[in-house]
């Protein structure tokens, strides 16, 4: 009996550290964009820090910067094998439109990409929106289409942690608990990310997708390939419109 | 599996801001003013990771402030406050930024990067400038004594204990549960180790709070300021709760004097500001002058008050309420806070508040600055009371006043009755 529970504690605890879980959702009718497109990449919003010995997250400038610079680098290199083009911006003011409507539209961006976080992947399904993926920014993001020229803007948020010596030390005599039937193991680093891709012609968050892992390290150029490709790697087309629909997407 | 991991956010709440807060603690000593002095020097910037981190965090989120359209849209207060930080810091103003932002609620807070928040709440409920530099000194008082960073420390440490005790018990429960015993007493101990880890924690945290009132009150006195103006606000204050706890037919209980407070007791602060006042004032060079700066605080704030008082009355908190209008009517009744004061008996609506916001509507109107909505609810009273004529010029005034108003379909409607 107890040693079942080791069993399965143990290998709960390394499954977590090893897997690395994405998630896509996307709007009906979506096709991923390809030929000419423009996107715009807004400035990713990047947090990267240790886990101290009482779990808490303290950020490290030095990890944060590193870890920008990589996930940036990975998205020019990725988005340049598909033929649009694209523009990541590192400040509001190379966005295209007036800096403070820009960070209105982020925070609009953020408030919807929260909503769909919630209703779509963790909590309570919207009745409304329980069996279609049906998010807008609404005219901000038509406005910023227009004024800016770009034909889709995409956003990228991620956090990476790492267990500092005194959190590993805690997960070890945890693990001994473990040993002997009363298994309480602290959380140790993790990534957690999302990307969404906004078509600025409707609107319309066309395309979701998170990222939670055990593993990887975007401190390193590697790891933030490895961050990107599994984010924004497979873009699925949502499913496909129903005939006689109006479409919305007009392209 | 229990995850112990605490979000960004709280790690911006808890370790980034020092919050002014009116809640508060334990019998311990009074700090001296005199005891206090910069932790930081002049022109400081973080060199160690932790902090580092923090600050990079802050910026990140001074960013979003700075463009928030949360901001009290008048550039010449928020120029005003930044001037009354400045005249407190002295040779480091260049480090400190204010923003003053729309929030009701009586509250500052400062971030180790020297930017400081300040609550309109705050601002409705000052009397004098030197009332106001009390505060914001209470705020510089956790910058230069560099308190956010020594409370994330403290935290981390004691909770990396917390998950040692958590850890330990679990092997020991363990241990025990597996020869026969009841490993649930593990589990007790460690709650009680872990508790009185997290009282520490919060202790820590109201000595920090003893600082900077301390800090604040030689601030303020070094400006010239009258000291006493810091035990003046804690005064107001609990005469304000203590009105708001009538006003709900409550007894008043002071929401800080808890071991689980982050703050000490209102009233223990009053208690040491009120001394530390009287000391300073005492010790200081005879014919030293203290201005309390009343007539540049009604000027600067004038321009705000009718939002102020509109921000204060939506709350539905009357006892508070009235306190505030009575408050600031000892320097004169005026239109705005006659017809503010009908507006708290409207909304509250008990027996007999529709005739006593009729009154305060129709003396509000005899005052030359009687705000455009005074001839609206005072038009509105009269025609409840039947008296239609006057009524409908009253309405009529009110349009007059303000021919685009949102509701001006209304009021004809109303008038052509």
């Amino acid at each position: 009996m107890m040693g079942r529970t080791i069993a399965l504690a143990a290998g709960a605890a390394f499954a977590l550290a090893a897997c690395t879980h994405t998630k896509q959702m996307a709007d009906t009718g979506f096709v991923p964009p390809e030929g000419s497109y423009r996107l715009v990449v807004m400035r990713p919003d990047v947090a990267v820090g240790s886990i101290t010995t009482g779990g808490g997250f303290e950020q490290r400038e030095d990890w944060t910067n590193a870890a920008r610079a990589n996930l940036v680098r990975a998205i020019e290199a990725q988005q340049q094998g598909r033929g649009g083009s694209v523009r990541i911006v590192s400040t509001r003011a190379e966005a295209g439109m007036d800096p403070v409507r820009v960070a209105e539209l982020e925070r609009l961006h953020a408030a919807v990409g929260q909503s769909i976080a919630l209703h779509k992947y963790a909590g309570p399904k919207l009745p409304t929106k329980k069996d279609r993926f049906d998010w807008t920014l609404g005219e901000e993001a038509i406005a910023y289409g227009q004024a800016s020229g770009y034909d889709y803007a995409l956003f990228v948020r991620a956090q990476d942690s790492f267990s500092s010596t005194g959190r590993v030390a805690v997960q070890a005599v945890a693990f001994l608990g473990c040993m002997v039937g009363v298994c309480m193991m602290p959380g140790g680093g993790r990534q957690e990310a999302f990307a969404s891709l906004v078509d600025l012609k409707t609107g319309r968050v066309v395309w979701f997708n998170t990222l939670a892992s055990g593993s990887g390290d975007i401190r390193e150029q590697d790891g933030a390939d490895k961050m990107v490709a599994n984010l924004l790697g497979k873009m699925k087309p949502g499913a496909s419109r129903p005939k006689g629909t109006i479409k919305t997407a007009a392209r | 599996m229990a995850r112990q991991q605490w979000s960004r956010r709280a790690v911006l709440g808890g370790a980034c801001a020092c919050a002014f807060h009116a809640r508060a603690g334990a019998a311990d000593a009074r700090i001296h003013p005199a005891a206090m002095t910069a932790l930081a020097p002049v022109g400081f910037r973080p060199t160690e990771r932790d902090e580092r981190g923090m600050w990079q965090s802050c910026e990140r989120l001074e960013e979003e402030i700075a463009g928030s359209n949360l901001l009290l849209p008048s550039p010449a207060f928020q120029r005003y406050a930044k001037q009354v930080v400045d005249r407190l810091v002295g040779d480091r103003a260049g480090e400190t930024r204010v923003y003053v932002v729309h929030d009701p609620d009586f509250n500052a807070s400062m971030f180790p990067t020297g930017m400081m928040l300040v609550n309109t709440g705050l601002l409705a409920r000052m009397r004098d400038e030197a009332q106001f530099a009390s505060i914001l000194g209470h705020e510089c008082g956790h910058y230069l004594r560099r308190h956010s960073l020594s409370r994330w420390r403290d935290t981390k440490a004691k909770t990396g204990v917390m998950a040692f005790v958590q850890a330990g018990a679990s092997v020991g429960a363990g241990i025990t549960a597996g020869a026969g015993g009841a490993g649930a007493n593990w589990m007790d101990l460690a709650n009680a180790i872990n508790a009185s880890l997290v009282l520490s924690i919060l202790s820590y945290s109201r000595e920090h709070e003893r600082e900077a009132d301390a800090y604040g009150v030689k601030l303020i006195e070094e400006a010239g300021y009258p000291p006493e103006a810091a035990a003046m606000v804690w005064e107001q204050l609990i005469a304000e709760r203590k009105a708001s706890a009538a006003g709900r037919r409550k007894k008043y209980r002071d929401r800080s004097l808890s071991a689980l407070s982050t703050h000490p007791a209102s009233a223990l602060r009053l208690a040491d500001l009120s001394v530390s006042g009287r000391e300073l004032r005492d010790i200081v060079v005879t014919g030293r002058r203290y201005d309390a700066q009343k007539a540049r605080w009604d000027a600067a704030v004038a321009p705000l008050r009718a939002d102020l008082l509109a921000e204060q009355v939506r709350l539905n908190d009357p006892g508070a309420s009235l306190y505030l209008v009575h408050a600031m009517a000892a320097d004169g009744w005026t239109g705005l806070l006659r017809y503010n004061e009908g507006e708290v008996y409207r909304l509250r609506d008990e027996a007999g508040d529709a005739q006593r916001a009729a009154t305060s509507y129709a003396a509000a109107i005899g005052h030359a600055d009687a705000p455009a909505e005074a001839w609206r609810a005072h038009g509105y009273a009269l025609l409840k009371q039947g008296r239609g004529e006057e009524g409908k010029a009253a309405l009529g005034r009110y349009l007059a006043e303000r021919p685009g108003a949102n509701d001006a379909g209304m009021i004809r409607f109303s008038i052509n009755q």
